[in-house]
């Protein structure tokens, strides 16, 4: 196959990816709660693909992610379509020129995202609108969130990993 | 630095957020924006497939598991009669186990629309749901949302084809509410510390209260935003809130709210606004 398709069908198989995440984390009574939450598939995947991919695919992704778990909770663009719109840019631009994706520095990848992301979220919905028992929250759930992404998101690194050697353009 | 924003990929990069950042203003301030209307016929489809595939899903329960089930509510049914036998007339007795039906045979002015629960949202924790009904169907912001044995939240957003319900597990809900036995008025609103176990709080009591265990409490309609009298669950327990000085009770809705499936959405009663309607002066 050339670039270009390959190309085109790994993006696909991003989209493809994203849907599918979109619609297991949605789907009522599918995932059981661990401690209170549940993944954010959707920010592992978007993490994981933007750690392989080029800064503006990375972005893209990024914002799909963003913009489909904004939807999830409300109508409007948010905190997630924003904020992950910048950690993939940021990350794809690390992973490319600073500190290359092996799967140890994946997972410090990963971590300061996941953190940064639910931090913001946090900030963003409790913190800043004064929510009572917004540590408790945090505690009860924001925790055990950040801690399920970041350990959801290894298969999907070795899954986007597979499929970006598999479809990557020729060297 | 100079030329990390001279890059064109930072160029494309901060063009975006910029489009982005203003699209979240528009989407916050616009109902019914174009936007989130695509997004959401978009997803539409999908969520219809969820929804199908967890409505299956709900009925997969062993013999033994119904039985369980079907002697707790039995032990439940039995109980709650016993003391609506005590305390409220005849037409309370049945409330427990109205059917959509059975609350519109009740509530003649209720205009009820039957909705389906498309997709839950994995990260509210206070089991806010989008439902397959929207605009198109009459609904409206701020609608109340009932279930087959009381009330168990409101219409946050509405979309042409969907809307978003906030539960009465949320902090963002306030009902003004009444204690049935002893006529004790309070808000009802959720809380971060009960929304863990499915309950609701009964806050601002006054310090004489009478509001005890297994009490029901149900809404008064004070403010024409929800109908009178719609059940919203049975008192578990009585605490004291030191940060405003204030008694209130821990409330355990009737309904399932995080496993529910099909709602209605009261889109019309009588009184309804009246109150606001007043205070606006029409």
């Amino acid at each position: 196959m050339s670039d270009r398709s390959n190309s085109f069908f790994r993006y696909l198989s991003y989209v493809i990816e994203l849907l599918l995440m979109f619609v297991l984390g949605t789907t009522p009574g599918l995932m059981p709660e661990l401690f209170g939450a549940k993944p954010a598939l959707l920010v592992c995947a978007a993490l994981t693909v933007a750690v392989f991919e080029r800064e503006i695919p990375a972005m893209i992704f990024g914002m799909l992610a963003g913009v489909l778990t904004d939807l999830g909770y409300s109508n409007s663009i948010g905190v997630f379509t924003i904020s992950l719109t910048v950690i993939c840019f940021i990350v794809g631009y690390a992973a490319n020129n600073l500190i290359v994706a092996k799967f140890l520095n994946y997972l410090l990848y990963a971590a300061v995202a996941v953190g940064i992301l639910f931090m913001l979220y946090f900030l963003v919905r409790f913190a800043i609108p004064g929510t009572e028992d917004r540590w408790q929250y945090f505690t009860a759930h924001i925790v055990s969130r950040m801690a399920q992404t970041f350990l959801y998101s290894i298969p999907f690194y070795f899954i986007n990993r597979f499929i970006y050697s598999s479809l990557s353009p020729e060297e | 630095m100079k030329d990390i924003f001279q890059s064109t990929k930072v160029k494309v990069f901060l063009s975006v957020l910029l489009v982005l950042i203003m699209l979240a203003v528009f989407t916050r301030n616009v109902e019914n924006n174009i936007i989130s209307t695509t997004l959401n016929a978009f997803t539409f489809g999908l969520s219809k497939v969820s929804a199908a595939a967890s409505a299956d899903s709900s009925d997969n329960k062993s013999i033994d598991e119904l039985k369980a089930e079907n002697e707790a509510l039995a032990q439940a049914n039995r109980e709650l009669r016993a003391k609506l036998v005590d305390y409220y007339n005849v037409k309370e007795e049945n409330t427990r186990l109205w059917s959509f039906y059975g609350i519109k045979k009740e509530h003649e002015d209720y205009a009820l629309i039957p909705a389906m629960v498309l997709r839950r949202d994995s990260n509210d924790e206070f089991g806010s749901f989008t439902i397959d009904k929207g605009t198109a169907s009459d609904v409206n912001v701020g609608d109340p949302v009932i279930g087959e044995s009381g009330l168990i939240g409101w219409i946050s957003e509405a979309d042409v084809y969907t809307a978003k319900v906030v539960t009465v597990l949320s902090p963002q809900t306030s009902i003004g509410a009444v204690d049935n036995a002893t006529g004790d008025t309070g808000i009802v609103t959720g809380s971060a510390k009960y929304a863990d176990d499915s309950c609701t709080t009964f806050t601002k009591l006054n310090s004489e209260n009478k509001v005890e265990e297994g009490d029901i409490i149900t809404s008064s309609g004070a403010s024409g935003i929800y109908p009178k009298g719609m059940m919203l669950g049975e008192v578990k327990e009585i605490g004291y809130d030191t940060y405003d000085s204030s008694y209130y009770a821990v409330i355990e809705p009737y309904d399932d709210i995080k496993e529910i499936l099909n709602v209605a959405v009261v889109s019309d009663f009588d009184g309804q606004g009246e109150i606001l309607k007043k205070e606006s002066g029409e």
